[in-house]
């Protein structure tokens, strides 16, 4: 699970750094908010066991 | 058995799925207490950082829905009010509840919201063995009420095929079904039987739709209702509970005994009736207190849900580690007095559905006649009955009655297509008393 939640942090940080890329077109922008939201998700779904976080 | 959504979260041991949601819980009500201007006020007094252990949750005041009604009333931004935890901006769908107990409350999604809420529900889709070589059929309207809307997106999502089945009267759906060859439903257990009926006029046989699995929703299903459907149509019938306010939070598994609470998506606390303030035991009658811990648009902590529930195990054959719901037994205010007794009017269901397949509808209407209560039960029966045995049924019907309730009713038999028909929440039960 840890290389997994790995794997989401790193894609968080390509779509942060793809939305700001983005910032004058708004399809490229509000898809790569898109993917933020599902990492939003991700991140609910692959709590650490013991602190939730 | 054991075939998971999410293998990791549903099969966490529930200590660990209870820290999880600790943490969810503390992160929302920080939230909520810096987003939402209802829990900016109802927070007031409450310093989150002192929410150091599970146990301090119940220092937390419950949300009731007059509360969510009076934070939108007059409340800017319209029609959300106080309830918005984002700016208005993103939000990107609009749900209503039923208004079956007052003033609807409007609910805002984000785009991030509902797409937590699909996943939440995909768990329940899952659960009931819905897989991708279904072709859901949705028998529903497609309008404001949250109902359905999740059920087709979570349905897609999980890899279903998902035909819209709105706009269409009851005839039309079955001919839509027959024609596509569907063969997963999601509906009202009302309504699926309707269907059912709809078919059976039209010279069809309901196990030759070829219906292999149904998800219920949007109202209490008994288990011999359940089983009504299950024979009905020569399929599999699952449930699952839940609210626009709170989302869809509990499913049922293959096993088919009691609901999992979709862990670590909510909160639920089952709480005695009395005091509000303890967890009940194993086996024990609670009411709902429920908190969607990743939901942000429309944060709601601790909402008393005023459903009451039998606590079952963390435990199940099927390999999950969530806590169970056991019985569904119904709404505090549907649990009446009437003559001193105290009423149900599920009882009346389990009756009906488990003991006369000949119903075809029913109706019960409680008046006050003087000081007396007086309880009307208007039948509908399968229309190829004859008289005399529509009255022999009438008869059974009222005895029967009597020996479940302790009550006694008239029964009185109406004409064929008489009573309403419902495909969302039903509304068999009609207490007229201070009414007139």
């Amino acid at each position: 699970m840890d290389e997994i939640r790995n794997e989401i942090l790193n894609i968080e940080k390509s779509a942060e750094r793809l939305k700001a890329l983005a910032k004058d077109n708004n399809a490229i922008r509000k898809n790569a908010e898109i993917i933020l939201t599902f990492l939003y998700i991700l991140k609910f779904i692959t709590p650490t066991a013991d602190t939730g976080a | 058995m054991g075939e998971f959504w999410n293998a990791y979260t549903e099969t966490l041991p529930q200590e660990k799925l209870q820290n999880i949601e600790f943490s969810y819980f503390k992160n929302l009500l920080a939230f909520a207490k810096a987003n939402s201007e209802l829990y900016k006020d109802k927070l007031k007094g409450i310093n989150t950082e002192d929410i150091k252990t599970f146990a301090d949750i119940k220092k937390i005041p419950f949300t009731y829905k007059e509360e969510l009604r009076k934070w939108q009333e007059d409340v800017e931004p319209f029609p959300y009010g106080g309830l918005l935890g984002i700016d208005i901006a993103n939000v990107s769908s609009f749900r209503q509840t039923s208004g079956t107990t007052g003033k609807p409350v409007y609910v805002p999604e984000s785009y991030e919201s509902w797409q937590w809420r699909i996943e939440s529900w995909c768990h329940i889709l899952y659960m009931a063995g819905f897989r991708p070589r279904h072709r859901v059929f949705l028998p529903f309207g497609y309008n404001v009420y949250v109902a359905f809307w999740e059920a087709h997106y979570a349905a897609e999502k999980i890899g279903c095929e998902v035909v819209p089945g709105g706009a269409l009267d009851t005839k039309g759906r079955v001919n839509k079904i027959l024609e596509l060859k569907a063969n997963a439903m999601c509906g009202t257990p009302t309504y699926l039987l309707n269907i059912a009926q709809e078919a059976m006029s039209m010279g069809i046989d309901p196990k030759t739709l070829g219906i292999e699995r149904a998800l219920g929703a949007g109202e209490p299903l008994p288990e011999a209702t359940r089983k009504r459907i299950e024979a009905t149509y020569n399929c599999k019938m699952y449930d699952h509970i839940g609210s626009t306010e709170t989302c869809g939070f509990a499913g049922m598994c293959e096993a088919q005994q009691g609901l999992h609470i979709v862990e670590p998506f909510f909160l639920v606390e089952l709480l005695d009736k009395d005091t509000l303030s303890k967890e009940v035991a194993e086996g024990e009658l609670g009411v709902i207190v429920i908190t969607p811990l990743g939901r942000r648009s429309f944060p709601v902590i601790r909402f008393n849900t005023n459903d009451v529930a039998v606590k079952g195990p963390s435990t199940c054959e099927c390999g999950r580690t969530s806590q169970k719901l056991m019985e569904i037994v119904g709404r505090v205010d549907d649990i009446s007095k009437i003559r001193g007794v105290l009423f149900s009017p599920k009882t009346v269901e389990q009756l009906i559905r488990s003991e006369f397949p000949e119903i075809v509808e029913y109706e019960l209407v409680v008046t006050r006649e003087d000081i007396m209560d007086k309880i009307t039960l208007r039948m509908e029966a399968d229309p190829k009955l004859s008289r005399d045995e529509v009255e022999e049924v009438a008869k059974r019907l009222g005895e029967r009655h009597k020996i479940k309730t302790n009550l006694s009713c008239k029964v009185v038999v109406e004409p064929p297509g008489t009573l309403p028909r419902y495909d969302l929440k039903a509304k068999r039960f009609k207490d007229m008393r201070g009414k007139h």
